[in-house]
């Protein structure tokens, strides 16, 4: 009964009617599958090309890394060659042509006694300098006593000899077989002092290591003139680049601080 | 049964227009364009609701609702688009639409006395379209609508075959007639709650926050 009803009802639809709903029908579907398929295939495209940008960002970096290696690399050589020329070659060049004078006839006994003495203190003055060149390469204080005897040491050189007076703490104890990172940690301390020293004329620096949540950290401030913060220019220069790549090394993460004539605040894990 | 899914269908809508009103009076505004769209859909329902007791035809008012609903919701993505060019196929795309809305409506008025297929058609196919540039648009963006812009697309798509039958079913037995509204009703109410659901996500905390 009910099916017969039904069935009579759909003979009252006009035909036409009836085309149309079906053409509609298929009409929407294809429609929508056309713009589904138009969806899919301009979502891959957009996916890789963001891949790419980001492969392309990353070899970006690490062209400028090597980059920065390279020039480290020749700014380090030519101060060793200039410390060598000025500390070492023109004492020696002394050293040598005192020598040749000794070796002039008709010398009187106190003429030889001041070349002699000559010679002995422009040779002691070389080794100095020659040990200083090398300490100043590697410490040998940290090379055997590890990072926290190196620091320690840079404080005092820094404290002796350039005016500034340091604060450093330590919680955690260093392991010495960890001490191709420690140095890496060694040097962006010395560069940041170094950079206090000479940019930010700081008189005061902090420094202090402390162990959270299974994290090694080090803090670092400066009373200095500071930088601006907030300009990326100023975090780009080599000495930066330098840490930056160090901080790399070390899988460890840093965070950069500074407002102007309010010194500057490092954070870094490692 | 129909009736609690048709009315819960409706609660939910209330529901939604307002807590999305609420939050668009806040520090974190909802897009104005969708509070419009929930407001027009809760007053076009309401009056559908209200010419059916009152046994007269409102077919006419589907029509202006699915009308409605593509104009709301294509300024809706509209505004969320940044593409210059895209924004421009959004717009392009509505204002041919309401061109030939109004056309049809001067040639065959008759047209919209009924389910008008060309309509049901054009109109659900923009919304799709929107949804789909906007999925487009996030996918290596922050998600934003996410979870509305999936409803639209869902009920869209199934919502259209059911007006497109309309005009049979009207033919149809009583007892088999209303099957394909109490289809329609559950959709509705599915897409309702998805809304809602969306709300709970991207807006909830920062309304209520302070």
């Amino acid at each position: 009964m009910i099916s017969a009803s039904v069935f009579l009802n759909i003979n009252n639809v006009p035909e036409k009617e009836l085309v149309a709903i079906i053409l509609y029908i298929s009409l929407f579907f294809i429609i929508v599958a056309v713009a589904l398929i138009i969806f899919f295939y301009f979502s891959r495209k957009k996916i890789i090309q963001k891949e790419l940008e980001k492969i392309e960002l990353i070899l970006r970096y690490q062209k400028e890394q090597l980059h920065a290696i390279i020039v480290t690399q020749e700014e380090e050589r030519k101060r060793i060659a200039q410390d060598l020329h000025d500390d070492i070659s023109s004492k020696l060049n002394i050293v040598s042509l005192n020598t040749h004078l000794l070796s002039a006839p008709n010398l009187t006994e106190s003429e030889t006694a001041e070349i002699t003495d000559n010679i002995i203190n422009l040779t002691n003055k070389a080794l100095d300098n020659s040990r200083k060149i090398a300490h100043n390469l590697l410490p040998p204080v940290f090379e055997k006593f590890g990072l926290h005897a190196g620091i320690e040491e840079l404080c005092e050189e820094f404290e002796s000899s350039k005016s500034v007076k340091t604060h450093y703490k330590n919680e955690i104890d260093f392991h010495d077989k960890d001490i191709d990172r420690h140095l890496h940690v060694f040097r962006i301390l010395q560069e940041l002092m170094n950079n206090s020293l000479r940019h930010g004329k700081a008189t005061q620096i902090w420094i202090s290591f402390f162990y959270n949540e299974g994290i090694n950290t080090c803090n670092y401030e400066d009373n200095g003139i500071g930088f601006d913060g907030s300009n990326a220019e100023n975090q780009k220069g080599l000495g930066m680049k330098n840490i930056d790549s160090r901080i790399s090394f070390l899988e460890g993460t840093i965070e950069i601080k500074s407002e102007i004539n309010n010194g500057i605040a490092v954070n870094f894990t490692f | 049964m129909a009736d609690f899914l048709i009315y819960s269908g409706y609660l939910i809508l209330l529901i939604n227009l307002i807590l999305y009103s609420i939050s668009f009076f806040r520090k974190e505004k909802v897009n104005g364009f969708f509070v419009a769209y929930l407001v027009f859909a809760f007053i076009m329902q309401m009056s559908m609701e209200l010419l059916y007791h009152l046994h007269f035809n409102n077919l006419f008012l589907v029509n202006i609702f699915i009308i409605g609903q593509m104009v709301l919701l294509g300024f809706f993505y509209n505004s969320l688009i940044k593409i210059k060019s895209q924004k421009l196929f959004v717009k392009s795309i509505l204002s041919v639409g309401i061109v030939i809305f109004c056309v049809q409506f001067f040639l065959e008025p008759k047209e919209f006395l009924k389910f008008n297929l060309f309509t049901i058609t054009l109109t659900s196919l923009s919304c799709v379209i929107f949804g789909l540039l906007h999925f487009y648009n996030m996918l290596t963006e922050k998600k934003v609508y996410y979870y509305i812009t999936i409803a639209v697309i869902f009920f869209m798509l199934g919502s259209t075959v059911l007006y497109l039958i309309g005009n049979l079913t009207l033919t149809l037995s009583l007892d088999v007639k209303y099957f394909s509204w109490k289809l329609n009703a559950f959709l509705f109410l599915v897409y309702q709650l998805v809304i809602l659901h969306e709300w709970k996500v991207s807006f909830f905390k920062k309304s209520f926050e302070n």
